[in-house]
């Protein structure tokens, strides 16, 4: 095994900006607007091209930009892994080609494209965003979980429960849930990633949120032209949004590593 | 082997109808519509309920569906609400500069990302290997967009070597223009895909036909080349077609940066203009581009290494 990364620093780069993003806008620093990309005087990290402060935009600016994405994965979890656990457990098979068919027709669509679509008719709305982006990600997560889980359904252990007359649920969540964990465990890392870069681009480009919004890829998307001069307004959310997609990718390249013996992990 | 083409052929055309609807509905049940949004201001109600009509927007959704699907089958997209010019125009407009974008792109991820995968995988675990799998596992994490605007601010706002944005002109006629936008599109994509080449090297070499190829005494050339590459590449392929996804985004963030006249301007203006019709269209061209995609990497996939399965 080749040397990682230690524990302690995937830990911290995800943590920091998740912190900020929970707690940032509880502070109230109350700072009075500047003149456009200043640096110093009164604002650690000096002012946006609008006048405001970066510090206290970057304390604001995390909910948004972890949120939508954080939300979307949670969605994308609890309506494809319910799809790909019934599925995989179902004994009927047209229930499990009727749930899973359909997806496979989702699957090749390019996922800014249907986004975009949302944001011709919800533009600027977190809410319409999140769900796009959620269900997006529904058709991967949904054959991701029911895959694992039919391997472990189709295993000796589940035969040996059924034969001490174990009930349905108590094989089906007890066990099978259960042993869907490693693979999901490994996918969510990649897929929380993927899902920031996809809020972060749709908000860069102008299709979601209003573009004065706080937002850490907002910001990078107003401030580039001011890059030289006040490089804090473009890196300091960026930095942000790297340093947790980074630390999220560190932590599923473990996660992948550690499964991968136990479950070859699809997609 | 022709089964399998057959079978995944018939896949894609059932996709195809259902991806035509999708989109339909999609666009269909968007709240609001052009006649709103242009004209709220200066016409009465009655006059935006006849333009409505003159669009044909107060039709049942079903019959535009059918309206619309029929004029897509004699290969008519319908007219923009805009500029009331053929949608097809606008798709024949921006799909050059897109087109040049992602090709010039592909023809440098592809052999950069095999050698570098092959490179890392025989070397498993070694310090070049390491080293290598520390820097595609970093830059993938950075969003395209902060690599872009980091890489204009450097290189052409402060050091002035390359242009920051598209002026007009072919893009082929100035290979200048090229760089930077190809240098943000190669960052991610050569990342994720060497990272599935090594894995496929390394899942080869430990395969026991290599083994015992290496035993029967197979030159190492002939080894890499012949027995462990095709089926490195499988994951590499099908990572490419899903590396379609990935770039697309890149491509509409790049030429949204770039101010180049691609596929993704002409998106982002039609959304912002809600011109349905060019959505629809536009949408529906790169949804059919995605799944010609999969299938022609599912195909050589089945070619490279034909007991890969039709994949349900």
């Amino acid at each position: 095994m080749r040397a990682r990364t230690p524990l302690v620093v995937s830990a911290a780069l995800v943590l920091i900006p998740l912190l900020v993003a929970l707690f940032g806008p509880l502070l109230n620093l109350d700072s009075r607007p500047g003149l456009p990309y200043e640096s110093g005087s009164g604002h650690p990290l000096g002012t946006d091209g609008l006048g405001r402060d970066v510090l206290e935009l970057l304390l604001v600016g995390g909910r948004t930009a972890l949120g939508m994405a954080l939300g979307a994965v949670a969605i994308a979890y609890l309506l494809g892994g319910v799809i790909g656990l019934v599925a995989a457990s179902t004994r009927h098979r047209w229930i499990d080609e009727l749930l899973i068919r359909p997806l496979d027709v989702l699957l090749p669509l390019p996922s800014l494209l249907v986004i975009s679509v949302v944001a011709v008719g919800w533009r600027a709305s977190p809410l319409a965003i999140t769900l796009a982006v959620a269900m997006v990600n529904v058709p991967t997560v949904a054959r991701l979980v029911r895959a694992a889980a039919l391997e472990a359904a189709s295993g000796p252990v589940v035969e040996a429960l059924r034969m001490q007359r174990e009930s349905w649920v108590g094989i089906h969540l007890g066990y099978v849930g259960r042993a869907v964990l490693g693979p999901v465990a490994a996918d969510v890392g990649t897929r929380i990633t993927l899902a920031v870069f996809l809020v972060a681009s749709v908000n860069f480009l102008g299709l979601g949120l209003s573009p004065t919004a706080p937002d850490w890829a907002v910001s990078v998307s107003r401030n580039r032209e001011g890059l030289l001069l006040q490089p804090w307004a473009v890196l300091a959310p960026a930095l942000m949004l790297v340093a947790f997609t980074l630390g999220f990718n560190l932590l599923a390249d473990r996660l992948v590593h550690r499964t991968r013996r136990l479950v070859e992990v699809d997609r | 082997m022709r089964s399998y083409a057959a079978q995944r052929a018939a896949l894609a055309i059932l996709q195809l109808a259902a991806l035509s609807v999708l989109v339909f509905v999609l666009t269909a049940l968007l709240p609001g519509d052009a006649a709103d949004m242009r004209f709220t201001e200066t016409l009465t109600p009655d006059q935006v309920a006849r333009l409505r009509e003159q669009l044909g927007l107060d039709e049942p959704a079903f019959e535009r569906f059918t309206h619309w699907f029929g004029n897509v089958l004699s290969g008519d997209l319908g007219t923009s609400l805009i500029s009331g010019g053929p949608v097809l125009d606008i798709v024949k407009a921006s799909v050059g500069a897109t087109l040049v974008l992602t090709l010039a792109t592909l023809a440098v991820v592809i052999p950069l990302a095999v050698a570098l995968g092959i490179l890392m995988g025989t070397r498993e675990n070694g310090r070049l290997d390491r080293t290598l799998t520390s820097i595609t596992l970093g830059l993938s994490a950075i969003p395209d967009f902060v690599i872009a605007v980091v890489l204009v601010a450097l290189f052409s706002l402060k050091l002035g070597w390359l242009p920051a944005t598209w002026v007009g002109g072919s893009l082929l006629a100035s290979p200048a223009l090229l760089v930077l936008p190809v240098a943000v599109l190669l960052g991610r994509t050569v990342c994720l895909l060497s990272r599935q080449v090594r894995a496929g090297t390394i899942n080869a070499l430990h395969a026991d036909y290599v083994v015992q190829a290496r035993r029967l005494g197979v030159p190492r050339r002939r080894l890499l080349l012949r027995h462990v590459l095709p089926n490195a590449a499988v994951p590499g392929v099908q990572e490419l077609a899903r590396t379609g996804d990935t770039l697309l985004g890149g491509v509409l963030v790049v030429e949204a940066i770039f101010a180049i006249p691609g596929f993704a301007t002409a998106l982002v203006d039609g959304v912002e203009t809600r011109d349905v019709p060019v959505v629809q269209g536009l949408t529906l061209v790169l949804a059919v581009a995605a799944l010609l995609i999969n299938l022609g990497a599912d195909l050589v996939c089945n070619r490279l290494v034909p007991r890969t399965e039709l994949l349900r």
